[in-house]
């Protein structure tokens, strides 16, 4: 970020420039504890992984589903969202476990045994109790947020 | 360096490697959304890491190759050690392959950026701490308050490795056991990682700045402080804005939102000293550098400009998950961060006419542009139709398909200009034995520090 243009000399001294660094850094320190704790609580019991969960939680990193999939919008492009596909309408578990198993028209089957895919099934019923997504509801406000936004557990 | 190879030739010329691989498996990876299973020796499973990590690697190697090779000279002393440096190279790059390895025998880190089997990791940790003892070593030689380049890339080489180790917190149960924890701290950590690397590169661009102008003002400069400070209060504060659906604490997303609006100010300065430099009429591109950094400017305004309005929730809310937030990551990477690299490598390798590359850089960053437009196209369409509709997502990506198509089309352009600027960069690192600013007048002084190491 080059700045040609405004050359005047700083006016702020070097022991302040380096007062507002540190202070910087000890707010982040506190925001960084915040978020590993009580900031990012699950809303309900059923979205803390099982040791079920856990074991999918793994394998969806080992099969490197992250590469075509997305939780809440975070993740590839190539297939959909899978937040909410253990509920959502005319889907759900079986429907999941099937497609894990057998892979689709678009998706590959990536040789999943039937017990992973058990796990990949409640690993997902869990991220679903985390919340909604995508968000439908277009109630925005002045300041340019939505509502849905400003509830931490939906 | 004169003929002689230095640690940070072989940074650049690693970096400029990685750089062409990343971009081959970037091609394959586009080309495999428009035809599925049409390269089937790499599966995307395969080709998007291999992209992902190679064309990150390529930043930080080519950044850190300018540090090493800019900070004796800032500071009129030696490396603190060469051989150090050195084995930071060794290290770095021999991870690096067992990284493509472990790709290719399909083990994952199963993440979203820089993603390999965690014990991986340790090496790239480890000769980071090289970097970061090297760096403070040789800094500290510097007599007088830091320039805001210093500040810059100290804070850089610290918090990549802050951010590097945080973004491993999912090793942890307490992290992968709740998924709001895991996905919030997982983009916590690599917003601030991203925001790093940045800033590494923006000092090397004013350290490019600087020394082929010779006014060494402006990096000392409250605007170039101000600047710093923004950006570093972004970097820490500013990531949940990739986060905004996650239902996590509402504090940290507004803080996020706050703090990101913050950014018009760097824009709105940005505007107005832009606008003084036009009236001076300094906008030189008669060297390769210069046109590179005039392109870079140009590319800030652009993806400044997308990445503030994509920060703002209600407009969020719609670009979210989309290939707009790819066209933000791609034109930050490439359009700012490459750019501005490769003004450093060319700068680096000394003075090369434009003339004899206007044509080549003209293919790389127009393909960009088409690049860049298509992505936003096809995130215009899949945002549309998610948030509007309650069509099923492959129906939605087939009417985003002729963006897609474009998008791919583009990025062979991309790729060949690409290919040819990697090989003259190659060529002029490794063989022309002329030196950096072979046509400002600093040179004399330059050579004389260059014999000290
Ligand atoms: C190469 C990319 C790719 C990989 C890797 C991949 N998928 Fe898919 N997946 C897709 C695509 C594309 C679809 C859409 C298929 C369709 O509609 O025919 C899909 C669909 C799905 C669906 C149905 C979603 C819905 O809403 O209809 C589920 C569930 C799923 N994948 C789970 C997984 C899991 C779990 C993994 C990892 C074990 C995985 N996928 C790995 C590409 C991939």
């Amino acid at each position: 970020m080059e700045s040609k243009g405004s050359n005047e000399p700083s006016a702020v001294g070097v022991r302040q420039r380096r007062i507002v660094y540190f202070v910087l850094i000890g707010l982040f320190l506190l925001q960084s504890g915040l978020t590993y704790t009580v900031s990012t609580e699950v809303p309900v019991p059923a979205a803390e992984l099982n040791s079920a969960a856990r074991r999918g939680e793994a394998l969806y990193r080992s099969f490197n589903c992250t590469a075509c999939h997305q939780f809440y919008g975070l993740g590839g492009y190539m297939g959909p969202d899978l937040t909410n596909v253990t509920i959502a309408p005319g889907k759900g578990p079986d429907f999941t476990r099937g497609i894990i198993l057998h892979g689709s028209a678009n998706m590959p089957a990536l040789g999943v045994t039937k017990d992973q895919a058990d796990d990949l099934v409640a690993f997902l019923e869990a991220v679903a109790a985390t919340g909604i997504y995508p968000i439908r509801n277009l109630d925005l406000t002045p300041w340019g947020t939505y509502r849905e936004m400003h509830s931490d557990a939906r | 360096m004169r003929g002689e190879f230095t640690p940070a030739k072989g940074f650049i010329i690693a970096g400029l490697l990685a750089l062409w691989c990343g971009a081959l498996f970037g091609v394959i990876g586009s080309w495999q959304h428009v035809i599925p299973n049409v390269i089937d020796v790499v599966p995307f499973v395969k080709s998007r890491p291999l992209h992902v990590s190679l064309v990150i690697a390529w930043i930080f190697l080519t950044a850190v190759g300018g540090i090493y090779h800019y900070l004796p000279k800032i500071v009129s002393a030696p490396l603190h050690s060469t051989r150090l440096a050195w084995l930071h190279l060794v290290v770095f790059v021999g991870t690096g392959f067992a990284v493509i390895a472990a790709y290719f025998l399909g083990l994952f880190g199963g993440r979203e950026y820089w993603e390999f089997p965690p014990v991986l990791g340790i090496p790239i940790a480890l000769s980071w701490g090289f970097l970061l003892y090297n760096f403070f070593r040789t800094a500290n030689k510097y007599k007088g308050p830091w320039p805001a380049y210093l500040w810059m890339w100290a804070t850089g080489v610290v918090f990549f490795l802050i951010t590097y180790l945080e973004s491993n917190l999912y090793l942890f149960p307490h992290f992968t056991g709740n998924m709001v924890r895991e996905l919030t701290v997982q983009w916590k950590a690599y917003g601030a990682l991203t925001g790093s690397w940045n800033l590494l590169v923006y000092g090397t661009a004013m350290v490019v700045m600087e020394r082929s102008t010779g006014n060494t003002a402006i990096a000392r400069s409250r605007s170039a402080y101000l600047l710093f400070g923004l950006g570093f209060t972004n970097l820490l504060f500013g990531w949940a804005h990739h986060i905004y659906p996650v239902p996590s604490a509402l504090w940290i997303r507004i803080l996020a939102y706050a703090i990101s609006m913050t950014e018009w100010v760097i824009l709105a300065r940005m505007i107005q000293q832009w606008r003084a430099t036009v009236k001076e009429g300094k906008r030189g591109s008669s060297t390769v550098f210069g046109r590179f950094m005039f392109a870079s400017e140009a590319w800030v305004f652009l993806n400044l400009g997308l990445a503030l309005m994509i920060s703002i929730p209600a407009i969020n809310l719609f670009t979210h998950g989309t290939h707009i937030t790819v066209a933000h990551a791609m034109g930050s990477t490439i359009g700012i961060n490459t750019t501005i690299l490769f003004a450093s490598v060319f700068f680096i390798a000394g003075g090369h006419r434009s003339g004899s590359m206007r044509t080549v850089f003209w293919i790389f960053n127009v393909s960009l542009l088409a690049f860049w437009l298509c992505l936003i196209g096809a995130g215009m369409v899949k945002g549309y139709f998610t948030v509007m509709t309650d069509l099923p997502f492959q129906t939605i990506m087939e009417k985003a398909r002729p963006f897609i198509v474009g998008f791919a089309v583009s990025g062979l352009g991309l790729f060949a200009g690409l290919s040819v600027l990697v090989w003259r960069a190659v060529k002029a690192i490794a063989f022309v034995q002329r030196e950096e600013g072979a046509q400002s007048g600093e040179e004399p002084a330059m050579a004389k520090a260059e014999v000290l190491h």
